[in-house]
């Protein structure tokens, strides 16, 4: 046979039996800082994360766990007992600095080659989908940036407009990549590291989509997320290469 | 002319006005299940609602085109300062359950119904309205169409009842009457967005162009939910 090419290889990688609880408290740590999971709900039974995971109870119990350690999560018995969000994660400015440093330019461009695809199509099918309705709850959360008092609202703010992008487009499938991509980098757009973002121009772009999308001008449209997301990648190469070069003069010393 | 656009305008105005109909008997129920739980006061609580889950549970297992039903509350009679929104979902072949949702206002996730034209519709005329088709993100989280009817009680607007509909089943329902009729040809929503098409020319949820010469637009005999039949001349 074939040496597989690195596509290829892709299909076939293994599946880390160690990393898979990590990948869990990932997953849940992910999705209660996008909103998607929030602080006061229930997790379903350990039996059906199990199974919905495709993972051994003791590897689920192991990411439970963690995330108790982490006050993530807690346990409580009786009846209306189960696994409860007791508090929003922040991720830790030590992971976000890894993040930066272990992630090539390469790799954040390629991030932002994937994101355009995806935000440049949902802003065009938007113009082609959207109903009065629709327009008004973009205008309502194109704000959200200039609003929020922390980055971490901030972040979340950022991520639920191109979400809801997604959503006016009535895409399924590119709204569940926007999540992901919003869970990939949301957090780190906004992280306090190098130089600020400016929330006040992310909803100025924002709302500037918005009136692309109510006037059904498709390809501006489309051309402003392009923009838009162009220079989400600049920064975060800015913050990359600022926190590499610090390091570097570090390391010299 | 030929007969068919005609001939399908009928087939497809009787399949929604069955709906339609089981709609309105549904909210009768709800109606009347309100009343009696309230016996006169006039804010509703925890308890106006026994026997909810049961008649749209019934709803769910005698309408297999529905994949959601229940009733949701104006914020207006509700005791508690948080909406209430009782609704169930088929989220699995034979698995019905209740969906949660984020009623706080103010929360990262809350699902502002009230805002929402399903209710803002049948609120403002008092008539049933058809609302769709949407991605219902952070409700059922699934791609369909929201049926609703209002409801009241001593005369006062309490909500609105009805049921969810996917894409999917009105396209397997209306496919086969499309298909009868020669050439393109979509059944369009009153924003003139599009339902179900019977070709790749008018996909769902795409507005159609208005300025099309050579198009013919029926409207369905459906009171209330500005139906239309589009085809070509």
């Amino acid at each position: 046979m074939e040496t597989p090419t690195s596509f290829q290889l892709q299909i076939y990688r293994s599946l880390p039996e160690v990393e898979r609880a990590d990948a869990i408290v990932n997953r849940i740590t992910k999705a209660i800082a996008l909103g998607m999971l929030k602080v006061g709900e229930r997790l379903p039974t350990e039996a059906a994360l199990s199974e919905m995971f495709g993972v051994a109870g003791a590897t689920l119990r192991e990411a439970l766990a963690d995330l108790r350690e982490q006050g993530i999560v807690e346990t409580r018995r009786g009846r209306s007992g189960g696994t409860f969000i007791v508090k929003q994660p922040s991720t830790p400015d030590g992971a976000m600095r890894a993040w930066f440093l272990a992630t090539s330019i390469a790799e954040i461009r390629d991030i932002g080659d994937e994101h355009s695809a995806i935000a440049a199509a949902a802003a065009r099918l938007a113009c082609e989908r959207a109903e009065a309705h629709d327009i008004e709850r973009l205008q309502d959360l194109a704000r959200g940036t200039a609003l929020a008092p922390s980055p971490e609202v901030c972040a979340r703010a950022d991520s639920r407009f191109h979400i809801e992008v997604a959503v006016t487009a009535q895409s399924p499938r590119l709204t569940n990549a926007e999540i992901r991509l919003q869970a990939e980098t949301g957090h780190l757009l906004w992280a306090p590291l190098a130089t600020k973002f400016d929330p006040e121009r992310a909803a100025a772009e924002h709302l500037a989509l918005v009136r692309a999308i109510a006037e059904d001008r498709s390809s501006e449209a489309q051309q402003l997320a392009l923009d838009h997301i162009r220079r989400n990648v600049h920064h975060l190469i800015d913050t990359k290469l600022t926190l590499g070069y610090a390091e570097e003069k570090q390391e010299g010393k | 002319m030929t007969p068919q656009p005609v001939e399908a305008a009928d087939a497809l105005s009787r399949w929604m006005n069955t709906v339609a109909s089981d709609v309105t008997a549904f909210t009768g129920d709800v109606t009347e299940l309100l009343a009696r739980n309230l016996g006169g006061r006039d804010k509703v609580d925890q308890d106006s609602l026994l026997g909810l889950e049961q008649l749209s549970r019934e709803f769910l297992a005698g309408h297999p085109f529905a994949v959601g039903a229940g009733a949701i509350f104006s914020s207006a009679v509700i005791e508690k300062q948080q909406g209430v929104l009782e609704w169930w979902s088929r989220t699995k072949p034979g698995v019905v359950e209740k969906l949660e949702f984020d009623l706080a206002p103010g929360g990262e996730r809350f699902y502002d119904y009230e805002k929402l034209p399903f209710f803002t519709t049948a609120a403002a005329t008092g008539q049933q309205t058809l609302w769709g088709p949407y991605l219902d993100y952070l409700g059922a989280d699934d791609y369909i169409l929201t049926h609703t009817n209002p409801f009241f009680v001593g005369g006062r607007f309490m909500g609105v009842a009805g049921c969810d509909i996917k894409v999917q089943e009105l396209e397997t329902a209306f496919m086969p009457i499309l298909r009868s009729i020669p050439g393109d040809a979509a059944v369009v929503n009153a924003s003139g967005r599009v339902i179900v098409g019977n070709s790749g020319k008018y996909l769902v949820g795409e507005r159609v162009k208005p300025d099309s010469a050579g198009e013919l637009r029926l409207d369905l005999n459906v009171p209330h939910l500005g139906l239309s039949l589009l085809c070509q001349k």
